[in-house]
């Protein structure tokens, strides 16, 4: 660990103010001990730039899976005071919500008498990988709704069933989205790609619930052992990239009006509530729910493949849930004794709202909302719930996924697509992808082993185990 | 004149030198390309793009960002890119071709360029650059 970072309690670190110039609030980051051997200074760094920014509240926390990316960290989670504090692009990222979403199936691995047949169908269902584009093309006015009402406008036009949006967090639509802030050039990109999946760590997961740790909250989200179930990862394509890009030149140039001193140009804010600040704000939410209607049409693409093949219902096909990992939100916290709204910034972290928290379920009330932990390509995937103990120490959040370890140069040179193939392949897996370099680069050994991500944030109450996912079939984008 | 992918873990890092700035923003502009689309890429179709930027650093994101925006739009890959500076305004002329499933599905989507970790240099060497591309 660098010097002055020091240890504040089991699986948790703190980076004192002072670690960089200007720090407001000192960071606070989570890791097992494992975690902690692999762990780059970059995050440290990045995590210790984003506690310099204005009205930040409590700490700058990191979660396991931190790793170095751009402006602020990956699975890095930092609240703003709504008045004296900030909005950044640079803490949502480029893919606006990108997110994952889990649904199961009535069927057993056994009812799988073909898995790389259903492998295979599911692949061709979905748009998949660079340059794909969407089967159905949007009309400009068709795109505005999806930007407005997210998941509903898919289920309205019959891709999907009403339960499906209380199965998302924020009913699969925020609220605040202002399509006025969203620019030709970000909408001449979204019309071909609704329904795409796109490329990178985004895929299609077939999976089988391989342990149940909580039988209560279990029953409660409809997962039982031995269910075949189906995982989406993905976001809102370049939609949302043009609205971060749009929106961060913008504020980039607005900095200097605000008087913001910045160790990172990608950190680039503006006050919340400034005229800048409020129109990102409202394409993000924008962007946001183009995600939402994203995953509700591959939810229903890939659920009319289980129905062509297996002939059971649509609706035997129940969404467990579907949660955004970069995103920011207004949100009411506890804040020095007084319930405040507060503006939570997540990138590449999930919300964890706890039992009796707002925006969950009704009848999960009091359980906690499903949290959903995707795995590396051949890894396990994880279901947990949301806890109070998030509420009170993370702005109600947990980690996003296993986090890299290996860069995509140094993967290709150790590992071919079609090795890691065979070796998926050997252990019952079937991957499929639009090409080689694609498997290669998200090998399973790339990333921090998702079993020991879930452990800590276990561990430390920031969600709870609910069950374990296990792979059966990839598509990668 | 070349460019490298250095060791990144989250996304693609890039060191480009050139012997001339303009050079320095052409290999840029062809790392981008080959880590989209491999290195199968042929010309035909040409595109014209003009920017100017308050900062050198902000001309290079900019005009990156947009050749990730007509590419995507029109459906183009390019292989070549005539650049030219003239202090902070760039003007060019991409030529590319038709995206191809069969022969340009090789790479991995970019979704934004990144201020962070972008630095812009010259040595006895020549020009060279830094530059993170979100993937």
């Amino acid at each position: 660990m660098p010097q002055g970072v020091t240890k504040a309690g089991p699986n948790e670190w703190e980076i004192p103010v002072g670690y960089v110039p200007g720090m407001r609030v000192p960071g606070r980051f989570f890791l097992s001990d494992t975690l902690e051997a692999i762990l780059e200074p970059g995050a440290i760094q990045q995590l210790a730039n984003v506690a310099t920014l204005p009205g930040i509240i409590r700490y700058s926390l990191g979660m396991p899976d931190l790793h170095w990316g751009y402006g602020f960290p990956i699975g890095g989670v930092a609240a703003f005071s709504l008045d004296e504090g900030v909005i950044s692009p640079g803490g949502v990222g480029f893919d606006i919500n990108c997110g994952v979403r889990l649904f199961t199936t009535p069927l057993a691995r056994r009812d799988i008498k073909k898995p790389r047949d259903l492998v295979e169908s599911l692949y061709h269902a979905v748009p998949t990988g660079v340059g794909a584009k969407s089967s159905e093309k949007l009309t400009p006015a068709a795109l505005t709704e999806i930007m407005n009402k997210g998941a509903r406008f898919a289920v309205d036009a019959g891709f999907g069933l009403e339960r499906d949006l209380v199965r998302c967090e924020e009913s699969g639509a925020m609220k605040q989205a202002d399509t006025r802030a969203v620019s030709e050039k970000a909408r001449a990109r979204g019309i071909p790609q609704s329904g795409t999946l796109g490329s990178g760590n985004h895929f299609l997961e077939l999976q089988e619930v391989s342990e149940i740790y909580d039988e209560t909250a279990a029953a409660a989200f409809g997962l039982e052992q031995g269910q075949i179930c189906c995982m989406i990862h993905c976001g809102s394509r370049g939609l949302g990239h043009q609205v971060c890009t749009d929106h961060i030149k913008i504020i980039e140039t607005a900095v200097k009006k605000y008087h913001i001193a910045l160790p990172d140009r990608q950190l680039a804010c503006v006050p919340a509530g400034s005229p800048e600040g409020t129109a990102y704000f409202g394409a993000m939410a924008a962007a946001a729910n183009y995600a939402w209607a994203n995953r509700q049409m591959i939810l229903h693409a890939a659920r009319k493949e289980f129905v062509r093949m297996f002939g059971i219902g649509y609706e035997t096909m129940p969404l467990v849930y579907d949660v955004a990992h970069n995103v920011a939100k207004i949100e009411e916290h506890q804040v020095d004794g007084h319930r405040t709204r507060v503006m939570v910034h997540r990138k590449g972290a999930t919300r964890s709202f706890g039992p009796g928290a707002p925006d969950i379920p009704h009848d999960l009330a009091r359980i906690g909302q499903p949290v959903i932990i995707p795995g590396s390509m051949g890894t396990c995937s994880y279901v947990l719930k949301g806890t109070a103990t998030a509420m009170e120490r993370t702005f109600g959040s947990t980690c996003h996924g296993s986090g890299r370890i290996m860069s995509r140069s140094q993967a290709k040179k150790t590992l071919t697509g079609k090795e890691v193939a065979d070796q998926l392949l050997a252990r019952g897996i079937f991957v499929r992808a639009p090409n080689e370099a694609a498997i290669a680069d998200e090998a399973p050994e790339v990333y921090k082993p998702s079993s020991e991500v879930v452990q800590v944030v276990h561990d430390a109450g920031l969600s709870t185990l609910v069950a374990r996912l296990s792979p059966m079939g990839v598509i990668k984008g | 004149m070349s460019y490298e992918e250095l060791s990144h873990t989250a996304d693609v890092k890039i060191r480009a030198r050139a012997p001339t700035c303009d050079a320095l923003f052409g290999e840029a502009f062809l790392a981008l390309m080959h880590v989209m689309y491999g290195d199968d890429r042929k010309g035909g179709t040409s595109r014209i793009i003009d920017i100017n930027a308050p900062d050198r650093e902000s001309l290079l994101l900019d005009f990156l960002s947009e050749v990730l925006f007509v590419s995507e739009v029109d459906g183009l890959v390019f292989c070549r890119a005539d650049v030219h500076l003239d202090g902070m305004q760039i003007h060019a002329v991409l030529d590319g071709e038709p995206f191809d499933p069969a022969r340009h599905a090789k790479g991995t989507e970019v979704k934004g360029i990144s201020y962070s970790g972008m630095s812009m240099g010259k040595d006895a060497k020549g020009y060279m650059l830094d530059i993170l591309f979100d993937v």
